[in-house]
């Protein structure tokens, strides 16, 4: 038996591959050579690649968790002095996140099954659940940054195409334009500080690049801009101000894509971040930085979430709040804590996302205004909610309350505001969540939810199977090696987050709610109110200022290619031509002229050549 | 080896061209084509079999053949390879079998069209080879001719402009080498032609700059670079698709092969001088090419004028001389000739089967059951390895010649980057609006209903070359080492130039 323990860590890079490998299984499928059975075979090939891939971690956690941590080194490039390496390390906290990648992957993918049922490019689908996996499985295992870089760019295309998946809709287009142009504007800027590292310290590994920055000779300058770049990557793949515009419009994907894309895609970002931590934590402009925009992020995220009527955004923009939170805990050097609310964010944001999922497919609408009741007949969905609801926010105690209560232990102590965030966008979270679901699931049911029934049991299942998780997530954490235990909360902590959920909880449910108010008709309220409705107007934002300048270079480029560069060829032969035709004229045809102008060049000639004085 | 290996490469396609025109009677267009695609076959598998005695770790020329030819004019017939040529005659190989593969048999004249295209392939190949620097120009100006007329008898509607276009700047860039080869020779004295870099080494500065810089810019046209490219754009809308795969692929890397064999090669001390500028001017290309590609409606125009920005990343490359870096440019070579013939593989099937490339008009192609769903998914991953997705060649090259270049030129580095961010801007306009949204294929009107469009269905037998493209082009970004193992010797061997003449001393100097 140790034997095989040992075989699966010695081969844990087959991991990632399970993952693309689905992608390969789906092919045919895909692209429709073999339609006899219809797309479902390749679904069920990519569940069972997952499955190999879940299965195989876990065994590689068992060994890891008696011998420790295991490093695997393969060499992928090595010429001219450059050395590029494949690297993992197998260590508790990479296998336990692998191990939330590919199990939230494999409920995503039962519960995508039943979702999409009739979908006609489910093949398709899969394939691309495959590849977004695979990336995932890599960027979680992976100890060198250029291996994380280089799979954070394939989870950026997998985005991209799991977003565009339903391609002939106008916003579908654009959700997948934007999606891809933001996170490539962060990858671009990650990759400026990845190439300068590789310059200056050689190896790309983790643990070197540790020791490398203890005792670096940066400028000021590169110092800061480093660290800056090591930002912006992961601040665009987890949806933060003012990368964030993307993940609401990504919404208009699939919905099981969703599900994986707010829980786990945007912990890989966050966990890239925190393997680049201490380079980072050199520059304390990096480190404001962070916390400026993971403020903005929570903070704007959950106002923004709170004016939202679709089902759907109105929880996309708690994923940026939340990641924003994450951001703050890891600008204050507190892995383990960040690593907990990821965690804990990442189970019950999937649930709630499901639940969400549920509705839609049940109702045919993502308009919380247009439903109503659907506590009465969907017992899986319904639950799911509350507990989904419950552990994401510091209200009952489950996951996010502890990892609330003790981040504000610390905070109150190091930095007092940040506390107040926390306790702001707990609350308002909360409020949220209590407005939304008093819109779909209590009161009279209307038009839309009369007649809906439970999910079919393919969604139930993976449904049910995660609210038992994320139920149990106070327990899991507890267990986590690296994490001092949640029973080390302070009662004042607990009872800031009690208070500031109760409050919000009592806000939310007192709060009128009639269709009307949703765009209040007195002015003041409902400049407001659209304000966070549409995000502060942040794409108008963009749209006035860096997709202008860009759209203005090109245009100048173009005029300065149409009008310069072409124009002065152009003229060049013009000039030619017209310089032919005007010496045609002077051909007479007479013969006496060309003998006359042969004498005289041939005087002329003979005088010169006196005149200088050569020798003929 | 006595088997003189590379004489025979030359040779497959130059008897290939000849036997096609010899041919008697009237060959149907069917029998000229399998004949021609046979002979490139022969010639990508005798280029392939040039592998098993090549060894990249070494730094000089292997495989060395020579006989005198006119040797009073200093005009020697000498071949030699290395890692560089040999991954360049690898990939004209791969590219020329590809256009003769999807040319169309339906086409006037079909003898003389695909004489001409193994003319192409075979020149090309011997430019890359030889050792003589006369002998490259011979080839370079051998290429240039079959090339014109395939423009100009095959082309589009305006290929008499572009053709005539393509001509006069290309036979410019012709002259200035020729210039500089000549140049060279009289002014150190001795009639050697014969790429060494001390013969330079014995003029004075100036006069090496003066030489380099004709050089730097008939090769820079050949590129092209800003503001010697505007023959390309319209020499790639007017060409057919397999000329223009040609074009893209293989001939504008004569260019790029003459920047490192010539401009580096001949020339170390003055390239050193001015390579702060070049750096520049690499930047300047890469952004332009960029942001003029954004402002394109035809999408042959929009690919030809990325060729236009990602081979600025190889004069930038150059310019820093590293090991890495210039290992990187040859792989930029490699990946954009890969992507940018794929792309204008994809654009050709576009073309032929809805009639038009106008990005304004064109939407939805990615139509299930009836749009070019294959073009389309092969199009969106030409589009991703073109602007740098990891797993695809055109990443391990961008990475190279950044992480080559960064140090010696920080800024030309960091603005090419951005560069490479505007790569998904306007190849993203491309596929989005080209393949995503409803199918239309005429200017979208209240009046004319455009969901009854159906595209005949291409066969998956015409869109083999494209998928064998994509294929090299997963192999070279997921296993670069292979790559990498061919040319490193030579590569490094150019950079470590200026070294390597300080160590042998300067002759001048030793004379004095």
């Amino acid at each position: 038996m140790p034997d095989v323990l040992l075989l699966s860590v010695r081969f844990a890079w087959l991991i990632p591959l399970y993952g693309f490998a689905g992608v390969l299984l789906s092919l045919p499928w895909a692209a429709g050579w073999i339609r006899r059975h219809g797309p479902r075979p390749a679904a069920y090939l990519n569940l069972l690649v997952t499955l190999l891939a879940f299965v195989h971690g876990s065994i590689s956690l068992v060994w890891i968790w008696e011998h420790g941590t295991y490093a695997l080194d393969l060499v992928w490039l090595d010429a001219a002095g450059l050395r590029l390496d494949w690297s993992f390390v197998l260590s508790p906290f990479n296998l336990g996140a692998l191990e939330l990648v590919t199990g939230l992957s494999f409920l995503g993918q039962v519960y995508a099954l039943g979702y999409m049922d009739k979908e006609w490019s489910l093949a398709r689908f899969f394939a691309l659940i495959g590849f977004f996996e695979g990336a995932m499985s890599g960027v979680v295992l992976s100890s060198s940054l250029f291996m994380s870089y280089f799979l954070l760019e394939m989870l950026t295309l997998s985005t991209y195409l799991l977003v565009g998946f339903w391609y002939a809709q106008p916003l579908v287009v654009t959700a997948a334009r934007d999606a891809f142009l933001t996170k490539r504007v962060g990858d671009v800027l990650l990759l400026m500080g990845i190439v300068s590292i590789s310059a200056w310290a050689g190896s790309m590994t983790f643990t070197d690049l540790y020791v490398w920055v203890a005792n670096h000779d940066l400028g000021p300058l590169a110092s800061t801009l480093v660290p800056l770049a090591l930002i912006a990557g992961p601040a665009g793949k987890c949806a933060q101000f003012p990368m964030h515009l993307w993940l609401d419009e990504a919404m208009e994907g699939p919905n099981p894509a969703s599900i994986l894309r707010n829980s786990v895609v945007v912990t890989c970002g966050a966990i890239v971040l925190l393997k680049v931590m201490p380079i980072v934590t050199i520059s304390p402009v990096a480190i404001s930085v962070l916390q400026v925009i993971g403020s903005i992020s929570a903070l704007g995220g959950s106002l923004v979430a709170l004016a939202q009527v679709d089902i759907k955004r109105a929880l996309s923009y708690t994923t940026t709040a939340y990641l924003g939170l994450v951001f703050i805990l890891i600008s204050l050097r507190l892995p383990s804590l960040a690593l907990l609310l990821l965690l804990a964010h990442a189970l019950s944001k999937a649930l709630l996302a499901m639940s969400s999922g549920s509705v839609i497919a049940i109702t045919n609408s993502q308009d919380i205004t247009e439903l109503g009741g659907l506590a009465r007949c969907t017992p899986a969905t319904t639950t799911a909610y509350i507990v989904g609801a419950a552990g994401m926010t510091g209200l009952l105690p489950l996951g996010c309350f502890w990892c609330f209560g003790l981040s504000i232990d610390v905070l109150l102590r190091d930095a007092p505001l940040l506390a107040a965030v926390f306790l702001l966008t707990n609350a308002l979270t909360v409020w949220n969540l209590v407005r939304k679901f008093r819109h779909v699931f209590l009161g009279e049911p209307r038009a839309k939810a009369r007649r809906a029934p439970e999910v079919n049991w393919l969604m139930a299942l993976p449904m049910v199977a995660l609210t038992v998780l994320v139920l149990v997530t106070p327990f899991l954490m507890q267990r986590l090696d690296p994490v001092p235990g949640i029973t080390a909360v302070s009662t004042a902590g607990l009872a800031l987050v009690l208070a500031s959920g109760g409050l919000a909880f009592l806000v939310g449910s007192l709060q009128p709610l009639q269709e009307a108010m949703s765009r209040s008709i007195h002015r003041p309220l409902r400049v407001v109110q659209d304000l966070l409705a549409f995000d502060f107007y942040t794409d108008h934002l963009y749209r006035i200022s860096i997709v202008a300048l860009v759209a203005w270079l090109a245009r100048s480029a173009d005029w300065l290619d149409r009008r310069i560069v072409n124009g002065a060829v152009n003229g060049f032969g013009r000039l030619s031509m017209a310089t032919a035709e005007g010496l045609k004229l002077s051909v007479s045809g007479a013969s006496q002229t060309y003998v006359l102008t042969l004498v005289v060049a041939v005087v002329l000639l003979a005088f010169l050549n006196f005149a200088v004085g050569g020798t003929p | 080896m006595s088997l003189p290996m590379l004489s025979i490469l030359l040779l497959i396609s130059f008897a290939g061209a000849l036997a096609l025109i010899l041919w008697p009677g009237v060959p149907c267009p069917e029998t000229s084509k399998r004949f021609s695609l046979v002979t490139l076959a022969a010639q990508l598998l005798w280029s392939c079999a040039l592998l098993i005695p090549f060894d990249g770790h070494l730094a000089g020329m292997q495989l060395q053949e020579q006989a005198s030819w006119l040797g009073s004019l200093g005009l020697d017939y000498r071949l030699g390879l290395d890692g560089l040529a040999l991954s360049l005659v690898l990939i004209n190989g791969i590219l020329s079998l590809v256009a003769a593969a999807v040319s169309s048999t339906g086409t006037p004249r079909p003898r003389l069209y695909f004489a001409l295209l193994l003319i192409i392939s075979a020149a090309v190949n011997g430019a890359f080879l030889a050792e003589n620097t006369l002998l490259f120009f011979l080839f370079y100006e051998l290429e240039l001719i079959p090339l014109w007329l395939l423009i100009a008898i095959w082309g589009g509607r305006n290929r008499a402009y572009a053709a005539t276009k393509f001509l006069i700047f290309t036979a410019v860039s012709g002259v200035l080498i020729l210039v500089a080869f000549l140049g060279l020779a009289l002014a150190s004295g001795d009639l050697d032609f014969s790429i060494l870099p001390d013969q330079a080494r014995q003029l004075g500065l100036g006069t090496q700059l003066a030489l380099m810089a004709a050089l730097v810019v008939g090769f820079g046209i050949k590129i092209p670079l800003f503001p010697f490219h505007s023959w390309l754009p319209d020499a790639h809308t007017e060409a057919s698709t397999p000329i223009s795969v040609l074009l893209a692929g293989v001939l504008l890397k004569l260019g790029t092969y003459g920047l490192l064999r010539f401009c580096l090669g001949l020339f170390p001390d003055a390239w050193a001088l001015m390579s702060p500028y070049l750096a520049g001017w690499a930047a300047v290309s890469v952004l332009f090419g960029s942001l003029a590609a954004i402002a394109q409606t035809d999408m042959k125009r929009m690919v030809a004028y990325s060729s236009v920005g990602h081979m600025g990343y190889v004069l930038l490359a150059t310019a820093a001389a590293t090991p890495v870096s210039l290992l990187g440019a040859l792989f930029q070579m490699i990946a954009h000739g890969l992507i940018s013939g794929l792309m204008f593989l994809l654009v050709g099937v576009v073309y032929s089967a809805t009639g038009t490339r106008d990005l304004t008009v064109l939407r939805g192609l990615m139509n299930p059951q009836r749009g070019l769903p294959l073009t389309g998914s092969l199009m969106v991953l030409a589009v991703m390895a073109s602007a740098g997705i990891p797993g695809m060649a055109g990443f391990v090259a961008e990475f190279m010649i950044f992480r080559g270049s960064l140090l010696t030129f920080p800024l030309a580095t960091l603005l090419s980057m951005v560069g490479s961010g505007l790569t998904a801007v306007y190849f993203l306009l491309l596929v989005n609006r080209v393949f995503f949204g409803r199918l239309a294929v005429t200017p979208v009107r209240p009046d004319s209903p455009t969901h009854n469009v159906l595209l005949p269905a291409v066969p998956l037998i015409h869109q083999l070359p494209a998928m064998a493209l994509a294929l090299v082009v997963f192999v070279v970004g997921l296993w670069p080492q292979g790559l990498a193992d061919l040319a490193v010797g030579s590569t490094t061997a150019l950079s470590t130039l200026p070294q390597q003449m300080a160590l042998a001393g300067r002759p001048g100097e030793a004379a004095g």
